[in-house]
């Protein structure tokens, strides 16, 4: 019943959300204003229904209703409450509810905090919401539906991912989604503006605090993620530059972008159309984001179940969203000229230019996280783009922001003057030079050490440099000091916000300098008793418990780390099994003195009494993390500036004109006309860039659904010779088989092993290719002789010589990486053609037979 | 159970849930018993093992993945650190079999000029982008100045008897 009612309040909700995207819009349109007034109360009913199917839902999740798929999918009675909880949103039915239910929450609040907005603006900006609204419920209802029934139900369900079960990643995707779906504000009252054709300073008001919000949940959100990444996975590291992290750091950009050019539209009245466009862009970014992890169209490890029927469909959510606003604003957004005037040296010249990077920047990450599909598709062969590409390209490239990052500041609206700007920044020179310098001469003089060192010392210019700003609104040691005290207090919020933000990036960016060149391990087999000695710490592994979970059971060990014979910590590192779902998983156990980390990971048994440890120390991590924090706690009280706080902006009835000016516009000296829209191609490009790009998905979808998987790595080994082997027989006593032996017949080489799968259904086909006149070669990979010979003995035996690759040298030197692999190789020894994977009768018939009979003529 | 089931059911567990990384848990991928005895040679082992994909689990380096080839991967590494190959010749020695599909980084060639120029185009677009928008946005509030029959019914107007010269800011 519980499930029923959440189902009905989902499909009266999309109705509602029909009713809010179209009657609102055109009442604005018409002027009518009882029309326009349907907002509010459709917006509010639409979060109340939204609110009773995803109560309904956790609802579910809560009392373990194993009647329900999704419950059955994610959820075991065994789960602690807070996981069955936060197990609503570990699936992707649940999470695409909680999506649908962040952004029905901020229309509510557009319609609590909105009441004083212009009626017609906030008429047109619930109207998008509400568009957005119909897009979203019609794909859970469509293609994503949690309420689906099983009968019969089973006793328990699946369980929930034990990796999954940790507080950082419960609320990693509620902060996650708090930042993508926030941005929708800035994106609907930027569609409402171009309607509406007017950009004004009520507009910019209104969407900066909500576009400081949204920023500092993304900011969170994804520091939880890569915090949850460190302490979890083990692997020392916190940022992989996975596909699924990219999407969630490309909005993160351009959500930057726009906090910043939302600043300049407010209190400057300028960069409006740019601004309008980093909202379009940063909300598509989102969107995207969520249509890549959903498609099926990347290949990640943490993508969600891929489905190309749900790709399609977000992704013509996402042509009507991004395509509709794109021509929109080509159409509208020369019309909006802005009034204030600036140098190139000046605040807003130093904003514009962080514009630039931080737009360059996201591009770039699209482009390397796109790239790999474009080649792929377009038959171009397969690439992988990785770290050390997002590494190389965006340190080029974000350096001199942050240079320009301790300026800007100090630079005044309008006209800056950059030689007392510099004159100012004198102190973190110094700092900068000798950070750069000591650092160097400490870690010891290299290459990778001086990246290191250059690293530290941006991030101690920065640092230096937002400190300068902040000392010189106090005055401090310029006064007294109860002056600069009281300056201090005084100094508004926002002012805060910056200091806030900017010192959490410096600090970002000296963890990243810091732990990706001074970063130490130790990796040893340990036996209790044995000590690693590790960045000067001593770390005795002490021994070994045995402790029970509420849902596992665990061997945990204690090492205890001493520097020069005084006590610095315990640690106590777990491995888990998991009792639902069965699944082992080590925890880390981290001690941080904030300046470093040691981290400690229990590997495998040697089965002979010791363990592999793994302990790393982490310079400057701890920094990271508190940097996010801080740069999100910047963004928190930047919003609780009275200026900025979210309210009622009231749109001024008189233009703001000087008023001498004003008796001039009144005699009729002065004509205030309006700026005649400039020829708009170059409004046109985003749009046309966008086309491009939709229309490449869509294909790469099609061929999706038709079956062509992107997961096949075509084999260079075509045309050229097989390399070099000679392996022993399976059995002793038959012949052994080499290179030299395939001259003079046509012959196909079939690796597998007993362990495989998908070697087993392969296995009657052989058989197949025998009776085609095939010479059929066996190459055993990487198993037990003894093994595979059973697994002869009982399937049969097809080949006309079985030979054995136990190391799997051989293997590798075909390029196999995953059995089983055929390779049809000519009468002169050159690999023709090669199947990954089983052979099928299709590929028996349509491919193997012609190509060797044509190889025979 | 097999390895190869294994791997299955993982890839089938994997696909349900959400955002998770590694197969199971902390990714303990290079052991012990891999590592070469000389340090140095090790290091650079380490730094190749980054550069190159593993091929079985997508998106990961060998050093990241303890899948069964990544480990084999790791073992051919060094045995061509220790035949005396440079860092290069070890990289072209696992392409020459794989493809450059392996190198998290790829090489610069036709097919990839656009990965490799497109951030620099990038920038230069949004850069001239900007440009052009500060021209005109400068271009737009430039006001002409007033004529000298304006300057006059200024005069008049704000009551001064002195027609005054320069221009509105």
């Amino acid at each position: 019943m519980i499930a029923e009612i959440g189902l009905f309040a989902l499909i009266l909700a999309l109705f509602v959300a029909g009713v809010q995207a179209c009657v609102p819009l055109l009442g604005a349109a018409q002027g009518d204003a009882a029309w326009m007034k349907v907002d509010r109360p459709a917006a509010v009913t639409q979060f109340g229904l939204v609110a009773i199917a995803f109560g309904a839902l956790i609802w579910l999740h809560i009392t373990s209703d194993f009647s329900v798929l999704n419950v059955v999918q994610n959820g075991h009675t065994d789960k602690p409450l807070l996981y069955k909880i936060t197990g609503v949103w570990g699936s992707h039915e649940g999470s695409m509810l909680l999506w649908t239910f962040i952004l029905v929450l901020y229309g509510l609040a557009v319609s609590i905090f909105g009441r004083d907005l212009p009626p017609a603006l906030r008429a047109r900006a619930l109207a998008v919401q509400g568009m957005i609204g119909v897009g979203f419920l019609l794909y859970i209802l469509l293609t994503s539906n949690p309420f689906l029934r099983v009968d019969p139900p089973p006793l328990n369900g699946n369980g929930l991912n034990p990796l999954l079960q940790d507080p950082g990643l419960a609320l990693h995707p509620p902060f996650l989604y708090l930042g993508y779906v926030g941005f929708s504000m800035a994106f609907s009252f930027a569609i409402a503006a171009l309607i509406e054709g007017r950009v004004d300073a009520a507009w910019a008001r209104w969407v900066r605090p909500w576009t400081l919000l949204a920023w500092c949940a993304l900011t969170l959100g994804v520091g939880l993620g890569a915090w949850w990444s460190y302490y979890t996975l083990g692997w020392g590291g916190y940022w992989a530059w996975d596909p699924v992290e990219n999407a969630s750091l490309m909005p993160w950009l351009a959500g930057t972008a726009l906090l910043h050019s939302s600043i300049v539209a407010e209190k400057r009245d300028t960069m409006k159309s740019w601004t309008i466009f980093l909202a379009i862009i940063t909300f598509s970014l989102s969107l995207l984001g969520t249509f890549l992890v959903r498609s099926g169209i990347l290949t990640s490890v943490h993508s969600f179940a891929t489905d190309p029927a749900r790709g399609m469909f977000i992704l013509t959510l996402l042509a009507a969203v991004t395509g509709g606003s794109l021509a929109l604003y080509a159409i509208r957004a020369p019309a909006l000229k802005g009034t204030g005037l600036f140098t190139a040296v000046s605040r807003e010249g130093s904003l514009l230019f962080n514009n630039v990077v931080l737009s360059t920047a996201a591009g770039t990450v699209l482009l390397g996280t796109l790239y790999p599909i474009f080649m792929d598709a377009l038959g171009l062969g397969k690439v992988s783009v990785g770290p050390p590409y997002f590494n190389l390209v965006l340190t080029p490239l974000m350096a001199p922001l942050v240079m320009l990052m301790a300026v800007g500041p100090l630079l005044s609206w309008k006209r800056g003057d950059l030689k007392s700007a510099l004159a100012r920044l004198k102190f973190a020179g110094i700092a900068t030079f000798i950070t750069i310098v000591l650092t160097w001469l400490v870690a010891g003089v290299s290459t990778r050490s001086l990246l290191a060192s250059l690293g530290l010392g941006l991030g101690a210019w920065l640092l230096a440099g937002t400190l300068a700003e902040w000392g010189g609104r106090v005055k401090l040691f310029r006064a007294p000091f109860a002056e600069s005290l009281r300056r201090a207090f005084h100094l508004p919020r926002s002012a805060y916000g910056l200091t806030l933000g900017h010192v959490g990036m410096a600090l970002v960016l000296i963890g990243i300098a810091g732990s990706q060149a001074w970063q130490s391990e130790y990796l040893k087999v340990m036996h209790p008793g044995d000590v690693a000695s590790l960045a000067g710490y001593q770390i005795k592994f002490e021994g070994l418990d045995a402790v029970r979970g509420p849902n596992y059971v665990a061997t945990r060990a204690d090492f205890v780390a001493t520097e020069n014979g005084h006590f610095v910590a315990t640690m106590q590192p777990e491995r888990r099994i998991y009792t639902a779902p069965p699944r082992p998983l080590s925890t880390v156990a981290i001690h941080t003195n904030f300046i470093s980390d040691l981290y400690t990971v229990l590997g495998d048994p040697d089965n002979k009494g010791g363990f592999i440890v793994h302990i790393f120390h982490n310079p400057l991590v701890p920094w990271l993390f508190v940097g996010v924090l801080l740069m999100a706690l910047g963004g928190v009280v930047a919003l609780t500036d009275r200026h900025h706080r979210v309210g009622a902006p009231v749109r001024r009835t008189v233009p703001r004109i000087p008023r001498p000016a004003l008796r001039l516009v009144a005699a009729g000296v002065v004509v205030t006309e309006e700026p005649k829209p400039s020829h708009g191609w170059s409004t046109m490009v985003p749009l046309i860039a966008f086309a491009v790009l939709a229309g490449f998905f869509i294909w790469r979808l099609h061929l999706a659904s038709k079956g062509d998987t992107p997961n096949l790595i075509p084999s260079v080994m075509i045309n050229r010779p097989a390399p070099q082997f000679d392996l022993p027989a399976l059995t002793a006593g038959q012949p052994d088989f080499k290179t030299a032996d395939l001259k003079g017949q046509v012959t196909l080489v079939n690796f597998f092993a007993s362990w495989c799968q998908p070697c087993r259904a392969e296995h009657p086909l052989l058989s197949e290719v025998r009776a085609a006149g095939i010479r059929l070669i066996g190459i055993d990979y990487k198993d037990k002789p003894a093994d595979a010979r059973g697994w002869l003995a009982d399937l049969g035996d097809p080949y006309r010589a079985v030979v054995t690759d136990e190391q799997g040298r051989t293997g590798i030197n075909f390029g196999v990486y995953g059995v089983p692999e055929s390779y049809l190789i000519d009468k002169n020894g050159v690999i023709r053609f090669k199947q990954t994977g089983p052979l099928t009768e299709k590929i028996i018939r349509e491919q193997i037979v012609p190509l060797v009979e044509k190889l025979n003529r | 159970m097999t390895r190869r089931s294994r791997t299955a059911a993982l890839l089938t567990a994997l696909s349900v849930f959400a955002a998770v990384m590694v197969v199971s848990g902390p990714a303990l991928a290079i052991r012990p018993d891999e590592m070469l005895a000389n340090p140095k040679l090790e290091a650079r082992a380490r730094q190749i093992d980054k550069e190159l994909r593993c091929l079985v689990c997508q998106n990961e380096s060998i050093d990241d993945s303890d899948a069964d080839l990544a480990h084999d991967l790791r073992l051919l590494v060094r045995r061509r650190l220790l035949a005396g190959d440079t860092d290069a010749q070890v990289k072209q020695y696992v392409v020459a079999r794989y493809g450059d599909y392996v190198l998290l980084k790829p090489p610069f060639d036709p097919e990839t000029w656009l990965l490799w120029l497109g951030p620099l185009a990038l920038f230069g677009a949004a850069a001239a982008a900007a440009t052009v928008y500060f021209r005109r946005n400068h271009a737009a509030s430039q006001v002409a100045p007033l004529s000298a029959e304006e300057h006059a019914r200024l005069a008049e107007l704000l009551g001064i008897s002195q027609p005054g010269k320069g221009d509105r800011e």
